[in-house]
């Protein structure tokens, strides 16, 4: 027990020196946000329990879910600190255990698990006690269905084929979840399944409803998980492999093929890229193939498109992947490092997006003009501004060769890299709309055009990231050498940083929930309203009469447009300052 | 005769602290030269600004004449530069790094295959052939940076503590490969904080505390009669001569 405290203390020692400055702001908003989700948790309580016994189940799926997509979740003590001073796995696992109920997220679910206190007292003396030890088990439960899930995942990515795996696996669930709405569709119903009270998300709320097995149930799951973690802390603490398969020596005879031939070579035996790769690509069918469970099978030729976009998003950290091997670069000033980059993101990603693309296409007959200006427009604009995104947004990284344990986990800074993807995920999908409305317009000429500004955007914004490595490279590599921004650099991050706490929500909401006006309720509404699929679902213009369905639809997807345009305007500098070798202060420094 | 590095007011302020408060340097062709300082004095910072690595806030380098900056193609081919604890291509062998920068420097082929040959031989690499650069020891990514920097026949070398975490035989061979190459009219800077390794093998030395430059010249004008540690402790050190002990531990 007293490992348990003492790690219990350091967590909340390590807490207090981070949440201070900017950060505390952005905990700050994350603990406004938590509350809010916190508090229409509780609400729920004093309503419909199969409502509040969902609403844990989805509670449960972000423990799961939000670390392995958000790099790796809380790394405040790692286990490598402590695997000097002989611990058994079990006191090991403990001790982490109890300093991981320190902390912001654990704080806002406990509150939310209070639903079950005040669905406990709704019910009955005896369900508000038996409701205090579910509360905290159920709490358990999350927290070590997160360690473990993460851990898996940290396994997964040490052979190849793990790394694939978990790909697909977190590939296609996340598209599922984006796609929830054919779920309810395709099971015909608004209400909540009866299978969902039986998740281990809702046994703390079947206990205190008087199912007899509830609490033993969650006392062995607590138990179950927590050995399963001590057992994955042991084999975590082993050396990370790298796959070590097929050496065939570079062929190259020139500096731009020895670039090539060192990114393709990356790319096989880099398992966080293999990784990144399946899941793009499972992203990309999942997405485009499960509205195939309702028989609708208009969106399946877009598993092509959509895959450029999230295998953009992922890769967007280009440079800051690979951390301080930036020097070769900057001592080899001749090499065109960008242009090298490019083509063999290329290679690794035209070909299965083509084929994905042709095939998925064939299958449903069309529509060829506008999947083929798609295709080569996004090609184009992905390869282009993923090098350009990672010199001017750069996340530093933590070099490969110290990273911790945590495969997931390239660098400290998690909410940079998130924002960086989202910003990669937005830009990249933008290169392709003119392609899109010529297609649209003009039919056959949509190709030629995205074949047009493919090239452009590959060429131009490969030529303006390659200028800005070459003016810039000294001030890149100090910013991946200490982690921080070189001074006078005034990044989106640190903009966002700086922005007044009011703006900055304002900010928050315009970014995070800008895609639900814009896509269910704009673009994906008007092509139901469009197909005449007018069996009321979620989305919003299908409801109304028939001569406002398309207005509705076109007002969703502005005020969405408007979202994003007004959060990037909060966040965009209201001046223009030159950035040089003027001394800043030193308060800049994060 | 131009020197091989020509070092003048380089300065780097981060934040508060002054790191590098104006230094000059003038490291001649032909001179093995040692930097030494405690941690912290400003050695690798000095090195990086010198090299090109690091954007100075003023003052300037040049190597045989060619400045950083402003000429950087021509500057940069004549060094070879071994940086302290930065990554390289962590997912190729040690092989393929060097054949990869070999073609990136723009040599031909066949004398990159070559050369590559011969420096993973002669530096004990050639056995992890299979091995990728990221499961490499300390003291073997040592070495594999060290071929790096000698792989295109540079005229300058700038060696960041070379011998940090490096075994006594390949010291030694190291050690054989840098006198050759001075011998042959190359230059090397080093830097280091064991004095009995610069003693024996640098003819010109700098001391560096607290981002300037305390002592500088050939080895015996520093140190004079004494040993260079001494005159070491002597420049940088406490009044107290700044040796203390653990009360506790000693019994």
């Amino acid at each position: 027990m007293a490992v348990a405290v003492t790690m219990a203390a350091m967590k909340v020692a390590a807490l207090r020196h981070s949440l201070r400055g900017t950060r505390a702001q952005l905990a700050g908003t994350g603990a406004a946000l938590g509350a809010v989700l916190a508090g229409g948790t509780l609400y729920l309580a004093f309503g419909d329990l199969d409502l509040l016994a969902a609403a844990y189940a989805v509670w449960l799926l972000g423990w799961l879910l939000g670390p392995v997509f958000m790099g790796g979740g809380d790394e405040t003590l790692r286990p490598e600190y402590f695997s000097l001073l002989g611990l058994k796995p079990r006191e090991l696992a403990t001790g982490l255990l109890f300093a991981a109920f320190v902390g912001l997220a654990p704080l806002v679910s406990i509150v939310a698990l209070t639903g079950l206190v005040i669905a406990g007292v709704r019910l009955g003396p005896g369900n508000a006690l038996v409701a205090v030890p579910a509360m905290l088990l159920q709490l358990a439960v999350f927290v070590l269905l997160s360690k473990v899930g993460v851990a898996l995942v940290g396994l997964g990515l040490r052979s190849r084929l793990g790394a694939i795996g978990t790909g697909l696996v977190n590939g296609t669930i996340l598209a599922g979840l984006g796609q929830i709405w054919v779920v309810f569709w395709a099971l015909g119903q608004t209400g909540i399944p009866t299978a969902v009270a039986y998740l281990p998300s809702g046994w703390g709320l079947l206990a205190v409803r008087g199912v007899w097995w509830a609490i033993p149930a969650l006392v062995a799951l607590v138990l179950v998980l927590l050995g399963a973690w001590a057992a994955l802390l042991t084999r975590r603490l082993g050396a990370t492999r790298t796959s070590g398969s097929g050496r065939r020596p570079i062929r190259a005879a020139s500096p731009g093929g020895a670039i090539v031939a060192k990114e393709l070579r990356t790319w096989s035996r880099d398992l966080v890229r293999n990784y990144q790769l399946t899941f793009a690509l499972a992203y990309g069918v999942g997405f485009a193939a499960s509205p195939l469970l309702i028989g609708w099978n208009g969106m399946l030729p877009y598993a092509g498109p959509i895959f450029v976009v999230m295998a953009a998003g992922l890769a967007a950290n280009m440079y800051g992947t690979d951390g301080t091997a930036l020097w070769l670069t900057l001592m080899t000033p001749g090499a065109r490092d960008v242009r090298g980059r490019q083509l063999a993101w290329l290679s690794v990603h035209a070909p299965i997006a083509i084929v994905l693309t042709v095939v998925c296409t064939a299958i449903t007959g069309g529509p060829w003009p506008l999947i083929l200006a798609l295709l080569p427009a996004l090609l184009g604009g992905a390869v282009g501004l993923v090098p350009l995104i990672s010199v001017y947004g750069l996340v530093p990284g933590t070099d490969p060769h110290r990273r911790a344990n945590n495969p997931l986990r390239t660098s400290e800074d998690d909410g940079g890299l998130t924002g960086q993807a989202y910003a990669a995920l937005a830009a990249v999908a933008a290169t392709a709309v003119p392609a899109a409305l010529a297609a649209q317009w003009f039919g056959w000429a949509g190709p030629a055009i995205g074949v047009a500004t493919g090239l452009l955007s590959w060429w131009g914004f490969g030529a303006l990231a390659e200028r800005r490595l070459h003016s810039h490279g000294p001030e890149l590599l100090n910013e991946m050498r200490t982690g921080r921004k070189a001074t006078g650099a005034r990044s989106i991050q640190t903009r966002f940083d700086q922005l007044p706490t009011g703006r900055k929500a304002i900010a928050w909401w315009c970014f995070g929930f800008g895609a639900i006006p814009l896509f269910p309720q704009g673009v994906v509404a008007a092509v139901f309203v469009a197909n005449g699929m007018t069996r009321q679902s979620w989305f919003l213009a299908t409801y109304v009469s028939p001569g406002l369905r398309y207005p509705v639809a076109i007002g969703f997807a502005v005020l969405g447009v408007a979202m994003y345009a007004g959060g990037t305007w909060l966040v965009l500098p209201k001046r223009t300052k030159r950035q040089g070798s003027r001394p800043t202060p030193p308060t800049e420094a994060l | 005769m131009t020197p091989a590095l020509e070092i003048d007011g380089l300065t780097k302020r981060f934040g508060e602290k002054l790191a590098v408060d104006a230094i000059d340097l003038r490291v001649p062709q032909g001179s093995f030269f040692g930097l030494v300082g405690q941690n912290g004095a400003g050695k690798t910072t000095t090195l990086s600004m010198a090299v090109g690595l690091l954007r100075p806030d003023s003052g300037s380098a040049r190597i045989f004449g060619e400045d950083v900056w402003s000429a950087p193609d021509r500057a940069k081919a004549l060094v070879g530069v071994l940086p302290d604890g930065l990554a390289m291509p962590e997912r190729l062998t040690g092989r393929e790094v060097l054949t990869y920068l070999g073609l990136l420097r723009g040599l031909p082929r066949d004398v990159v295959v070559g050369r590559t040959d011969e420096l993973l031989a002669v530096l004990e690499l050639d056995g992890a052939d299979q091995t990728l650069v990221i499961e490499y020891s300390t003291g073997m990514r040592k070495k594999i940076g060290l071929a790096t920097a000698l792989l295109h026949a540079p005229r300058l070398l700038v060696l960041d503590e070379p011998f940090e975490a490096v075994d006594p035989v390949s010291a030694a061979t190291i050690k054989t490969i840098l006198r050759g190459f001075v011998v042959g009219g190359g230059s090397v800077v080093l830097s280091s904080h064991v004095m009995a390794l610069v003693e024996q093998l640098c003819d010109h030395v700098a001391v560096i505390d607290q981002g300037t430059v305390a002592a500088a010249g050939t080895l015996d004008e520093v140190r004079g009669e004494r040993s260079l540690e001494d005159t070491f402790v002597a420049l940088v050190g406490d009044e107290d001569g700044g040796v203390k002990e653990l009360s506790w531990l000693s019994r």
